[in-house]
């Protein structure tokens, strides 16, 4: 244990981008005190579309709403949509990998041919299609990325599950009677977890990408969330003549999926196996 | 460090792939859509290629129905076929929406309104030569008899498929007897829809529909645009030889006049869009007070919300318009009004009387002496916060109106459940009930008289009709008198009462009256006017620069 922490704490990526990273979660976590007693959902039409000033630092959108205060609530739910996206994604196709590899035969078939469905399409017009069946909100595009990106980590499971399925530690346990689930649990996940972990740790980034896109385009938050997605959206008219609308909301979407695309990076350094 | 370097080196070529793209006068400019790679290999104002003694036109403008020119096939492609300079009806409306003669020559009518004679001009010819004819006009007419049926267009509701009409070509005359009495048939008969054209010399209706326009369609490019060129049977001067005309979408007009890609546009209604071209000196943007408004449905059915006045009566007090439509959102693309007609039309809009002038306090103390309360800021009824559906669509700052409502409704209390959707989705929903406020943006006068217009509130019109499931029997006892009565001056004065009761029942919010506009390179257009009507686009009025 001790090792490992120091494995951890000598990597200067993981440590500066972890930091980084728990910043933007205490950002989303205080964005009350931050802003003070600014709403974000609060506008002013007579103060619309005015530049960054003392009063607004980030300047006002078009219905007079305090930008900085809407880029910092903003990261609630661009954070908790892509945070909660990723563990569903990841325990779905988990599961689905392991019973799919662990059982094989018309079980594998099933799952795997349900992938292939999905991956045959690409994803994010697939999600369009989903999120524009269910309706506009931010919990259906969580739920249109997902049925469309689960099938990347039940591969994924599946193959890792495969490659021990067979192997004689394996046989040996369930010679000495070992049950089904606690096959499943004690020696497929325990093998499977760590590259899985490092793979979502690596989609935050995209994954967080694939919500802006659809609330981009009108498919993930509705008016007056503050999501930074859909605020690029609500500036793209104003480019020109106010980019300040768009420039402050593409700022924090860079930054936060640079960080998060870090820190997986930094992450995979330290717990693939083949860099041991 | 590798990947700060590889990230640094993707920074750099993205900034050079925008400073790329965003050049004006580079060779490799990419044009704003595929139209415009057209507009540019045919010369346009920019190239230099055409003979100095061509004039050619580039017009940018949004394609409705992907631009069909079959006047029978749907409203739209009715519209585009007059827009784009093909088609012309016996009467046009002026600027203040009153039928003038345009392919007639004069027209009168009996005494109750039943039998019509109208003179054509002479010497109108359709652009493959053939002349305007008495016999021409009736054969355009039963066409549409024909095949108004097959289409969307409805051509029956400007002219009865009862109707029986006579052609007499050496007097020049077309005689209409109406199954029922219309004074308004010369409105009705400039509608897009009742566009004359040479039915027995036409194969294409789609594309290339034979007109009496100053235009006539030299090559049709399905989704991208047009090539025009000048009718040489135009009975007047046709100032450019070709116009092409490039399909543009909504946010990419302003861009493409700008870059010189196009050298005029129709209605940029983007309010920073229009800043943009107001500022430029090379550009001129002309605008004129249209005859459509944007209004809020409000669902009066039974169980709703809105089905109490008062409240309809606070949310109107509540709504400050003159702020909304001055702010740099709406840019004045509106004028703040408060009846369902525009103030601009001659329906007595300065006699009437708003009572409920933006008073956000008097607004909440009529709610809370009306059985309403308040939970901190929130408006409650029967112990729950009023929630009202809103829909909305994306088009002539729909969406936006509709933001800026919610921000005063909020400020009321009342909790808004924005739905921004698509217009059919909000035609649906509308039929259906399942809504409390829809925005939306209607043509009033379209036949120069609002009587199909204000049928959206009669009572028994249906919930296809009206949408607000409004009732009033004395509204319907105006309106039965409005559709019968044929005085000019008593009509102007019923229609006054009925805009009245309507304001006073607070039926609808209204966001105000939409404003139509041209925007054009004055270095390659001398004159470009855009009417009232928003039919008539691309005519002989519009001129190079000297």
């Amino acid at each position: 244990m001790e090792k490992k922490k120091n494995k951890f704490l000598s990597n200067k990526v993981f440590v500066i981008f972890g930091i980084l990273a728990i910043l933007i979660c205490l950002v989303a976590v205080f964005a009350p005190q931050i802003c003070g007693d600014v709403d974000p959902t609060a506008g002013n039409l007579a103060e619309a579309i005015m530049a960054p000033s003392a009063a607004h630092r980030f300047g006002t959108d078009k219905m007079g709403r305090d930008i900085f205060a809407r880029v910092v609530y903003g990261s609630r739910s661009s954070l908790s949509g892509t945070l909660i996206l990723v563990a569903v994604i990841l325990v779905v196709g988990t599961i689905l990998g392991i019973i799919s590899g662990y059982f094989g035969g018309w079980v594998d078939a099933v799952i795997m041919r349900i992938a292939d469905m999905m991956i045959a399409f690409p994803g994010l017009v697939l999600a369009i299609a989903v999120a524009g069946i269910l309706g506009p909100s931010m919990r259906n595009a969580v739920i249109a990325i997902s049925l469309v990106s689960w099938p990347k980590y039940a591969r994924l499971a599946r193959s890792l599950v495969m490659k021990i399925r067979h192997t004689d530690f394996v046989a040996a346990a369930q010679v000495t009677g070992s049950k089904t689930g606690y096959m499943l649990w004690k020696y497929m996940l325990p093998n499977t977890i760590t590259t899985l972990v490092i793979t979502a740790a690596t989609d935050i980034g995209s994954m967080m990408m694939e919500l802006a896109a659809l609330s981009f385009l009108g498919f993930g938050a509705q008016p007056p969330t503050p999501e930074w997605g859909k605020m690029l959206n609500d500036g793209r008219t104003l480019i020109q003549t106010a980019p300040w609308t768009m420039i402050y909301p593409g700022l924090a979407i860079f930054i936060t999926v640079v960080v998060f695309n870090m820190l997986g990076d930094a992450l995979r350094d330290i717990l693939d196996p083949k860099t041991e | 460090m590798k990947r700060i370097l590889a990230l640094i080196l993707c920074v750099l070529m993205l900034a050079a792939l925008i400073a790329g793209c965003s050049g004006k006068d580079g060779g490799g400019s990419t044009p704003a859509n595929p139209g415009s790679s057209d507009s540019g290999s045919n010369g346009g104002s920019n190239g230099g290629s055409k003979p100095a003694a061509e004039k050619v036109l580039n017009f940018g403008l949004e394609a409705f129905s992907d631009g069909l020119i079959n006047p029978m096939n749907q409203t739209n492609t009715a519209w585009n076929c007059m827009r784009y300079g093909v088609g012309e009806c016996l009467f046009k409306f002026s600027d203040s929406m009153v039928p003038e003669p345009w392919l007639a020559e004069s027209v009168s009518s009996n005494d109750d309104f039943t039998v019509w004679t109208i003179t054509l001009r002479d010497g109108i010819k359709f652009s493959n030569g053939d002349a305007l004819t008495a016999g021409k006009v009736k054969e355009a007419f039963e066409w549409i008899r024909t095949e108004g049926p097959n289409g969307t267009a409805s051509p029956q509701k400007y002219l009865p498929y009862e109707a029986e009409i006579a052609a007499d070509d050496a007097a020049r005359t077309i005689t209409i007897t109406l199954p029922k009495a219309d004074n308004n048939l010369p409105g009705k008969l400039a509608y897009p829809a009742m566009e004359i054209l040479n039915v027995s010399a036409t194969t294409d209706f789609d594309y290339h529909a034979i007109g009496t326009g100053p235009y006539m369609v030299k090559e049709a490019k399905p989704r991208v645009g047009y090539t025009m060129v000048k009718n040489p049977y135009y009975y007047a001067d046709v100032p450019y030889d070709t116009v092409n005309i490039v399909f543009l979408g909504l946010e990419a007009k302003a861009s493409a006049l700008q870059a010189g890609q196009v050298d005029l546009v129709e209605n940029v209604s983007i309010p920073s869009n229009i800043a943009l071209i107001q500022a430029d000196s090379n550009l001129t943007y002309d605008s004129a007070p249209g005859v459509r408004t944007a209004f809020s449905w409000m669902n009066m059915m039974e169980g709703r919300p809105l089905n109490d006045k008062v409240l309809r009566q606070a949310i109107l007090m509540a709504i400050d318009n003159e702020t909304i439509s001055k702010s740099n959102t709406i840019g004045g693309m509106y004028k703040a009004g408060f009846s369902v007609l525009p103030s601009n039309l001659d329906f007595g809009y300065n006699n009437l009387n708003n009572p409920y002038k933006y008073d956000l306090e008097a607004a909440k103390k009529l709610l809370t002496d009306n059985g309403y309360t308040y939970d901190g800021d929130k408006l409650m009824k029967d112990g729950a916060q009023v929630t009202l559906v809103y829909y909305s669509y994306d088009g002539r700052l729909l969406n936006e109106m509709t933001e800026s409502h919610e921000l005063y409704l909020n400020a009321l209390g009342i909790k808004v459940e924005l739905k921004e959707s698509t217009s059919g989705d909000c035609w649906d929903q509308m039929g259906a009930g399942n809504f409390d406020l829809c925005n939306n943006n209607w043509t009033t006068v379209g036949t120069g008289d609002p009587t199909e217009y204000m049928y959206n509130w009669y009572s028994t019109a249906g919930d296809a009709i009206n949408f607000s499931r409004y009732s009033n029997p004395e509204y319907d006892k105006l309106y039965d008198e409005y559709t019968s009565n044929f005085d000019t001056a008593a009509r102007k004065e019923i229609m006054q009462k009925m805009q009245q009761i309507l304001i006073d029942d607070a039926v609808a919010i209204i966001d105000g009256y939409w404003s139509s506009s041209f925007a054009y390179n004055n270095k390659t257009v001398g004159e470009a006017h855009i009417h009232t009507a928003d039919y008539y686009w691309l005519s002989s009025e519009i001129k190079p620069a000297a």
